[in-house]
């Protein structure tokens, strides 16, 4: 009884579609689904060309198909892809704790306290900030040089940690400072009538609160070396010392090395992860984006 | 400056000088300021020849200055004296019981000799508080040792029975316990089963019933005989600590308040000791008595004399020469020697100097203000003050050191050394050693002259092209996918927001260079284009790489490709948060479909993401990694561009090439301050115009 009379009427918030409308949402699907299709092909042949076994050293498409884990085998035996692999996760890990350990003082630092220099050194590190890091490359390799006169342990991968954590400092105490900012005083002043220090309050009630935005800059001091091409070209010279990015691209430009399959199964390895993680924290990692938005 | 016949304080208070002398001599001033004539040049005699140390009121301070040191003399015998006669075994009380002896003795002295310094009053004070407070703090450090002695006694008798017989106790009662709370789940799933509640609210009180049986056990288990003691004794050791520190510091607090409000009288008027002391930080505070204070300058003076200084004249340095080879650049120097090293060698000797220079200010200010303060009337810190400011004021500078040093030599360094080779002839020809050329380089950039100048401003206009054209497109494609995703009626919107992620998330190299794979001249691609063009004849193929145009149109549509996924999620997230009111208050007025994107949408996404999407365009503008890996910057066509750069190089990867490749340092360097300029210029007027620049809320 209750079904039939339903299908005579109109039961939605939203008004009727007109004929017009249908082909406008069917233009709107098209369109959607071309772009899904363009998005997805390169991936997809990536992903099909580093498990056919009936690739050679150069990629053809479209031809025949075995299954296969070729590639792979060979990125693992012939390759330096651990060492690469290792060098990037040593170095990602190293820079997001250096930054954290720093960035968090320095945001704490700016946003609770007044004290003399504080706008002209924010607006210096502003405007430092906008000059890329590229602009100190002729400098860079003779300061390592001096350094590891200095200090011989020093390697290129520590310098490389230094240049990147350096680099992020400035953006990344603005991003903080920002969300610092948004924390009622209140909290503090309860916290200090109790008897809290300076450290105290930092350690026992702006850290906890921060905790996400800290998760967020850890989370791209984190991804930026796995993306960054330029700094390790210069300054790493060694193919064990490579990171994932130098060490994949011998792969494709180097006479000697180049396997373009290879370097499929390499960029699907190393994209795997980074996906799941983007997709996983896709919301934060844009708020993180959004709130440095004076970032040049 | 004159005396004056009062002092002020640190509050502000202003109080009668008890230094007879200086009393006088500040009656006197003020009498000659309203006095003429005879009776002036009287006064003024009078304050010149005044004895200056044969007043009765010197001499009696002076008796009573000795007497003090003679009394202060026998403050160690009293000591000895104390520590010994006294028998109780914490070593802590002994010490505090005999200094508590030694404060009372010296209130006493001091009482009589109040009335004639601010000194010996103030000392009074001091004694008088410890006197006072002291014995609270040895009465509760004897109560919490005597608890604590009582604790581990306790502790010490808890038999293996005793604790087998309450672990037997506590066995069955956690039994039971566990038993009534299954009970109680039972009657929870019961009411479920009888409908009585949703099954959302049985699994959350099945977990309310099973946590608070967790918590009853874990209650019971603390209040064990063996843990509880091990409790009671760990909170007294704690109390011992902190109750007894605070204490401690309400003393000190108690005394510089003291301090505040009692004035100091100098005869000194001009505070000459910070003139004299500035080339050793840590001397003048010294000299007035702040030790703890002079250690921390003291260091500084080390630096300066045994880093700072040395550096900056050659020694101790990896190469270089200090400053003065910044200025030679090694010229006429060793074969071995590189101008490089000794051009970065001279600015870290610079920053050293900026340092050192920097200490002797803080230190020079920091006496100078004490001088004055004392010469007004306030005393100066002690040890306990500093600290208390040091924390205070201090806190932002000590934990934001780590930034700045690693900014100073990370970043600003390398900068400067830019800035610095870019004014020098640093080109193939003059790798190892280089000079100073001035402003060859810019005039060569400009000009358009020479190897590495040419093709500047052809590669600027591409740049631009680049810039304009590739963010442009990204943006677009962002902004309509955004659109086209987010009308209610599209379905899967999880699924399209996913994949067009997916650019964005495979790190932009790895697809880069498979593009840069599939467009190579036997690549699938050009295969695949070339077929759809219907050129079969290989000397007619098309090829992308080869051709100018069709590298730039690929790079800017790859660009478009990899650059949507972030503007498309910024945009879906901005379209989330505009409430629903305002589209049914559009639909209410009347507006179409159509006329809400146009007139809410659209001005409301554009307004949000505009810094942004700035952002987007400085980025490509620098977007080194596409055009490097895509091409190599090529193709080549020397006509234009000459050997140095292709095409399709932008003013990064240009820089790249002039000095990681061609070794062009000097005019590499150069377009890098322009460029660096220039976005420092664009962003900046960006961002004047935010509102938290306007509002001054930085």
């Amino acid at each position: 009884m209750k079904k039939k009379k339903s299908e005579g009427l109109y039961l939605s918030d939203r008004p009727p579609l007109t004929p017009v409308k249908v082909v406008l949402l069917a233009i709107s699907y098209v369109l959607l689904l071309l772009y899904v299709f363009i998005v997805l092909w390169p991936l997809a042949q990536i992903l099909i060309t580093s498990f056919n076994g009936n690739q050679e050293a150069y990629i053809i498409i479209g031809g025949s198909y075995s299954f296969s884990f070729k590639h792979f085998r060979y990125l693992f035996q012939e390759t330096y892809f651990f060492n690469w692999v290792l060098n990037t996760i040593v170095i990602a890990v190293a820079t997001a704790l250096l930054t954290l350990f720093v960035v968090s003082f320095t945001g704490y630092a700016y946003s609770r306290y007044r004290f003399k220099g504080r706008k002209a050194s924010l607006m210096a590190i502003m405007l430092i900030q906008i000059i890329p890091t590229f602009a100190g490359i002729t400098a860079f390799y003779t300061l390592h040089s001096i350094l590891s006169a200095i200090m011989p342990w020093f390697s290129r991968q520590m310098f490389l940690v230094l240049i990147y954590a350096g680099g992020g400092i400035a953006s990344n105490t603005f991003i903080l400072k920002g969300y610092i900012d948004s924390i009622s005083h209140e909290l503090d002043d309860a916290a200090r009538i109790d008897g809290c220090g300076n450290f105290q309050v930092y350690r026992l009630i702006i850290m906890p609160i921060v905790r996400p935005m800290l998760a967020i800059i850890a989370l791209w001091s984190f991804i930026g070396p796995f993306l960054d091409y330029l700094m390790p070209s210069i300054l790493l010279s060694d193919p064990k010392s490579y990171t994932l990015a130098t060490g994949l691209y011998t792969l494709i430009t180097d006479q000697y090395n180049m396997h373009q399959p290879v370097f499929a199964a390499g960029g699907l390895l190393t994209a795997l992860p980074i996906i799941v993680l983007f997709i996983a924290l896709q919301n934060q990692l844009v708020s993180g984006l959004s709130s440095g938005a004076v970032k040049g | 400056m004159s005396y004056g016949t009062t002092v002020r304080d640190d509050i502000g208070n202003e109080h009668p000088r008890k230094h007879l002398r200086l009393k006088e001599r500040g009656e006197l001033e003020l009498k000659r300021l309203y006095s003429e004539g005879e009776e002036k040049r009287a006064i003024e005699l009078e304050l010149r020849t005044q004895p200056i140390d044969d007043h009765p009121y010197e001499q009696a301070l002076r008796t009573a200055r000795e007497e003090e040191k003679a009394f202060l003399a026998g403050a160690r015998e009293r000591r000895a004296a104390c520590l010994s006669s006294l028998e109780d075994r914490d070593p802590r009380i002994r010490e505090w019981t005999c200094q508590l002896q030694e404060s009372e003795a010296r209130r006493d002295f001091y009482e009589p000799l109040v009335d004639m310094s601010y000194d010996f009053e103030l000392a009074y004070q001091e004694n008088r508080v410890v006197s006072k407070e002291l014995p609270i703090v040895i009465a509760l450090r004897h109560e919490l040792l005597d608890e604590l002695e009582e604790a581990e006694k306790d502790l010490s008798l808890v038999g293996k029975e005793d604790q087998e017989a309450a672990l037997n106790e506590f066995n069955e009662y956690r039994r039971k316990r566990k038993a009534a709370c299954s009970e109680e789940k039972k009657k929870i799933r019961q009411q479920h089963r009888e409908g009585l509640i949703s099954s959302k609210a049985l699994h959350n009180e099945q977990k309310r019933a099973e946590r608070s049986a967790e918590e009853d056990i874990l209650t019971k288990k603390r209040l064990l005989p063996l843990p509880k003691c091990r409790d009671r004794v760990r909170h007294i050791k704690h109390r011992l600590k902190v109750d007894i520190d605070s204490r401690w510091r309400v003393i000190h607090s108690d005394i510089s308040d003291i301090r505040r409000k009692t004035p100091i009288e100098v005869k000194k008027r001009h505070p000459w000791l910070s003139l004299l002391t500035f080339p050793i930080p840590g001397l003048g505070q010294l000299l007035i008595g702040q030790r703890q204070k002079a250690f921390f300058f003291f260091l500084g003076t080390l630096f300066i004399y045994l880093a700072a200084i040395p550096y900056s004249l050659g020694v101790g340095n990896y190469r270089g020469k200090g400053i003065a080879g910044l200025i030679s650049l090694a010229k006429g120097g060793a074969r071995l020697d590189r101008s490089i090293i000794f051009m970065i060698e001279g600015v870290i000797a610079v920053i050293f100097l900026v340092l050192a220079f920097l200490i002797l200010y803080l230190s020079y200010r920091d006496v100078r203000s004490t001088e004055k303060r004392m010469i007004a009337g306030i005393r100066k810190h002690n040890w306990f003050e500093t600290r208390m400011v040091m924390r205070g004021k201090g806190f932002p500078y000590f934990v934001s050191a780590p930034a700045a040093i690693l900014t100073i030599f990370i970043v600003l360094l390398p900068i400067a050394v830019t800035c610095l080779i870019s004014f020098t002839n640093y080109d193939p020809t003059h790798q190892s050693k280089f000079s100073w050329t001035g402003l060859e380089n810019y005039k060569a950039i400009f000009l358009g002259q020479g190897m590495a100048g040419g093709p500047f401003w052809h590669i600027m206009g591409w740049t631009l092209i680049w810039t304009l054209a590739a963010t442009t497109l990204a943006i677009f494609i962002g902004f309509v996918l955004a659109l086209l995703v987010n009308q209610d009626r599209i379905r899967g919107k999880k699924f399209f927001r996913t994949v067009y992620l997916l650019p964005w998330a495979v790190p932009a190299f790895i697809t880069i260079m498979f593009f840069s794979i599939m467009f190579s001249p036997s690549g699938p691609l050009t295969v695949a284009l070339n077929q759809f063009l219907g050129n079969t004849d290989p000397s007619e193929m098309l090829n992308i790489k080869y051709t100018t145009w069709g590298t730039r149109i690929v790079l800017i549509l790859l660009q478009g490709w990899l650059g949507s996924s972030y503007v498309f999620l910024l945009c879906t997230g901005i379209l989330q948060g505009i409430p629903n009111d305002l589209y049914e208050a559009a639909r209410i007025d009347g507006a179409q479909g159509f006329q809400q994107t146009r007139y809410i949408t659209i001005p409301l996404l554009l307004f949000q993401t505009a810094p942004l999407m700035i952002g987007q365009y400085t980025f490509n503008f620098n977007n080194f990694s596409i055009i490097y890996l895509f091409n190599g910057g090529g193709p080549f066509e020397p006509s234009k561009y000459g050997n140095l750069a292709g095409s399709s190089d932008l003013l990064i990867s240009y820089i790249y090439k002039l000095t990681i490749q061609k070794q062009y340092q000097g005019i590499g360097s150069a377009i890098t301050m322009i460029v660096s300029l220039l976005l420092i210029f664009i962003t900046w007027m960006g961002f004047r115009r935010t509102k938290s620049f306007r509002e001054e809320k930085l």
